[in-house]
């Protein structure tokens, strides 16, 4: 079965620990057999995004067809981030854009305007925009989830799916916002297959948080959806077709 | 998976909560197949919040190889006393809280009777930790300070977004226990080596998660064979002081 992870990270060190290099973060994927990965990073969310970002397209064109760079922006900074979203989305190698907005210090409410101006942006280029959900105070299921209401023409990605304790929530939006899609890394099997059954399973996208910890992480956040119960078909969407829809990749 | 080892689950649940479901005959299927010689659970739902004494009865009417976390919610008074009393002489082993569910801080002066009674009775505390506000992690260390001679375990070891806290948690009180069965294995490998393998106790989390989901987790860890024993078995029976 080919495996597309929606959601992992790729950088040098997060709280002065190492993070893994790419041959590690590689060797992981190949470990758990999971063919291609959306990276993106963490320190970025810090500052200097620029420079992230760019570090994120290297590691990209080493590997092309099994690393897909996501940039991200910080809206505080309002018309430069649009800009520094326009200067990466004009090269085709970035295929989405990631936001983690308690880590960056936001309520999409407090940045509005620039975030309609990116979710514009994104629905231009055609590339899915992706938030951490299921913390408060700025990073709510429901404060997530009314971003796809904003902009109906931008895809809008639930990084966690409700995470913890917003997945009941996370699994109605996701059905009744059809620019809504659910990614759960982090809910375990009895959520999962909640997901899967309220929204649809053309709605939930595999992700697993992978190089914030070595492989075992993507081990057990595949086990999660594995255990979920899903008939065939449906374990094809969740683990590589949505993913492929969405990032636009060509059928291999 | 771990099939050398007598194997007891810390936490699973039974009941109806949203859209989770666990009725007992299929915990023991369950258990079955994947070699889980006994479990202890807790109510789920209403039967947790409102009408405990129901979730309470559908637990000590199991079979042996189920013990029961008991729950009364603390705002119900003089009642929830009684029933904890009424479920300790029916075999019960230890004290479950919801503090998001049940509606109260850990702190609040209303749990104090509950706490003084689960003293009393020598059983140990599960909180559920992890949703913010009501289950900080952090609070629960408070109530561990304030009873040395009771162990609390945090139940979900703070998932998701405390689970940073719990090593720091560890750390700071002795009779503090990580119930492993939402939290991912970077974090048990910390806690494990930082705080002992006799502090975490395994837990599925059935019916959230799953048996083999926590099993395999437990398996990539590369524990030794002592580490493996007290995390699967020892350390829930002695502080449950199961037979």
């Amino acid at each position: 079965m080919t495996v597309i992870d929606f959601h992992t990270h790729l950088d040098e060190y997060w709280f002065g620990r190492p993070m893994l290099d790419r041959d590690r973060f590689l060797a992981g994927m190949d470990r758990c057999s999971v063919s291609k990965a959306c990276i993106f990073t963490l320190r970025g969310f810090s500052g200097d995004c620029r420079r992230h970002n760019d570090a994120l397209a290297a590691h990209a064109r080493t590997t092309p067809d099994r690393l897909i760079p996501f940039v991200t922006v910080d809206p505080k900074e309002g018309d430069a981030a649009v800009r520094e979203l326009h200067r990466c989305l004009s090269d085709p190698i970035f295929r989405g854009i990631k936001f983690h907005s308690w880590l960056q210090a936001f309520a999409p409410s407090m940045v509005r305007q620039t975030m309609l101006d990116i979710l514009q942006c994104a629905a231009e280029h055609e590339v899915p925009v992706f938030f951490h959900d299921g913390t408060p105070p700025y990073a709510t299921t429901f404060q997530i989830a009314a971003l796809a209401r904003w902009a109906p023409r931008a895809t809008i990605v639930l990084g966690h799916a409700g995470l913890a304790d917003y997945v009941q929530p996370a699994a109605e939006l996701a059905r009744d916002l059809p620019n809504l899609y659910a990614c759960p890394c982090g809910p375990k099997a009895g959520d999962i297959a909640h997901l899967v059954q309220t929204a649809g399973a053309h709605k939930v996208l595999f992700g697993s948080d992978f190089g914030f910890a070595d492989w075992p992480l993507l081990a057990e956040r595949l086990d999660d959806v594995l255990e979920a119960g899903l008939n065939e078909v449906d374990l094809s969407k969740v683990m590589c077709g949505n993913a492929s829809r969405l990032l636009r990749l060509e059928p291999s | 998976m771990a099939t050398n080892n007598r194997i007891i689950d810390a936490h699973a649940m039974l009941g109806v909560e949203n859209h989770l479901a666990m009725e007992v005959d299929e915990l023991l299927r369950r258990m079955d197949v994947y070699g889980i010689e006994a479990a202890v659970a807790r109510p789920m739902g209403a039967e947790l919040v409102i009408d405990f004494v129901a979730g309470n009865d559908r637990l000590l009417s199991t079979p042996n190889r189920i013990f029961a976390w008991v729950t009364a919610n603390p705002w119900a008074g003089v009642r929830a006393l009684d029933e904890l009393e009424r479920c300790r002489d029916r075999g019960a082993v230890g004290l479950f809280l919801h503090p998001a569910r049940q509606g109260f801080m850990p702190t609040e002066p209303m749990v104090v009777p509950l706490l003084e009674q689960a003293t009393n009775f020598n059983w140990p505390v599960m909180f559920h930790t992890g949703t913010y506000v009501n289950a900080d992690v952090l609070a629960v260390v408070e109530l561990a300070r304030r009873y040395p001679s009771v162990a609390f375990v945090a139940g979900f070891g703070g998932f998701a977004d405390m689970w940073f806290e719990m090593p720091g948690a560890m750390a700071e009180v002795e009779n503090l226990y990580l119930d492993l069965s939402m939290t991912w294995s970077a974090e048990i490998k910390q806690i494990t080596t930082g705080s002992g393998a006799d502090r975490v106790l395994y837990g599925s989390a059935e019916p959230r998660n799953r048996y083999p989901v926590t099993l395999r987790a437990l398996d990539r860890l590369d524990l030794e064979g002592p580490q493996r024993q007290a995390i699967l078995c020892d350390n829930v029976r002695r502080i449950l002081k199961l037979p």
